[in-house]
């Protein structure tokens, strides 16, 4: 029975603290460029770091800012399954600007 | 003693006196692995004390109305982690949105807060004491955290120029200096006894 309760109070205040997380991420929400987003679901997403970013989504960041120019920083891409759609994709995409961004191998 | 000066008092104490750091042994890596800069020390710092004395004052009503009287007092580690792990996922949205460039510099530290043994050794720590008390340990606490870091940070800054021998270069001189500190805090114990003001 104590098994039950306890898992019920901590399950509870689990529920709670998730609420109050999906308010703030929704009162706090920060308008980021649609590309990012798109850029890290061609990425392979195995956050492995290797580019020197922490994470895929991090990489995706610096490559629509254009900090980071050339695609294959990514280690742990193919080419033909993560760093040609990536290179359209950026072709193809104009950002909130109008102006697309033309990225390297 | 009106209320008040017992509060400040019991806030010098555990800054100075019973420091984090140097007396209790909390928090120790983000201690040497945040301090190699000052500009990062001090956002660690200050992010530090935020967490804590938010954590404190939600983790002392949660125990209080809630665990004891469900007596789950053994709930009581568990139960912290989740409020601060929280809190810190809400600060990092909040900071976020009001100033990115905070978040920008503040980069990994930030959900690195979660894993302070500082943040939970005061919510812990808060267990058997009064509100008022908790608020003075989570204050003075973070202060001291704060302090020492940035002391430590400054120091550390001029270690790299020193003519150190090379056996002791980088973190080992580090330490040492550490342990110095700890040397000197230690000198300063007992000269605020709490027990003779009544605070407890």
């Amino acid at each position: 029975m104590d098994i039950l309760y306890a898992v019920l109070l901590l399950g509870g205040l689990a529920v709670v603290f998730a609420v109050l997380l999906v308010l703030f991420s929704v009162i706090f929400h920060v308008e980021e460029d649609p590309r990012i987003d798109g850029v890290a679901k061609l990425l392979p997403n195995v956050n492995c770091g290797a580019c020197g970013k922490a994470g895929c989504h991090d990489l995706a960041e610096a490559l629509v800012s254009g900090e980071v120019k050339k695609v294959s920083a990514c280690r742990a891409g193919k080419k033909d399954k993560n760093f040609d759609p990536i290179i359209a994709y950026l072709k193809n995409t104009p950002g909130p600007d109008g102006k697309t961004i033309d990225v390297g191998m | 003693m009106p209320f008040i000066v017992s509060f400040l008092l019991a806030i010098i104490s555990f800054t100075v006196i019973d420091n984090v750091i140097l007396n209790r042994y909390f928090g120790i890596c983000s201690f040497v692995g945040v301090s190699n800069k000052v500009k990062s020390a001090v956002g660690m710092g200050l992010a530090v004390t935020f967490v804590t004395i938010m954590a404190a004052l939600v983790c002392w009503p949660i125990y209080n109305f809630i665990l004891v009287p469900a007596d789950m007092k053994y709930m009581e580690t568990i139960v912290f982690i989740l409020v601060i792990a929280s809190l810190v996922q809400m600060v990092g949205f909040f900071i976020k949105k009001k100033s990115p460039s905070l978040y920008k510099s503040l980069g990994i530290y930030l959900p690195l807060i979660t894993t302070n043994c500082a943040v939970l050794g005061v919510c812990s720590g808060n267990v058997g004491y009064d509100f008022g008390y908790a608020m003075a340990n989570a204050i003075g606490t973070s202060l001291g955290f704060l302090l020492i870091i940035f002391v430590y940070a400054c120091i550390r800054v001029r270690l790299e120029g020193a003519n150190v021998p090379k056996a002791f270069k980088g973190v080992p001189i580090a330490l040492i200096v550490a342990g110095l500190m700890a040397f000197i805090f230690a000198s300063l114990n007992g000269m605020i006894d709490l027990g003779a003001w009544g605070v407890q």
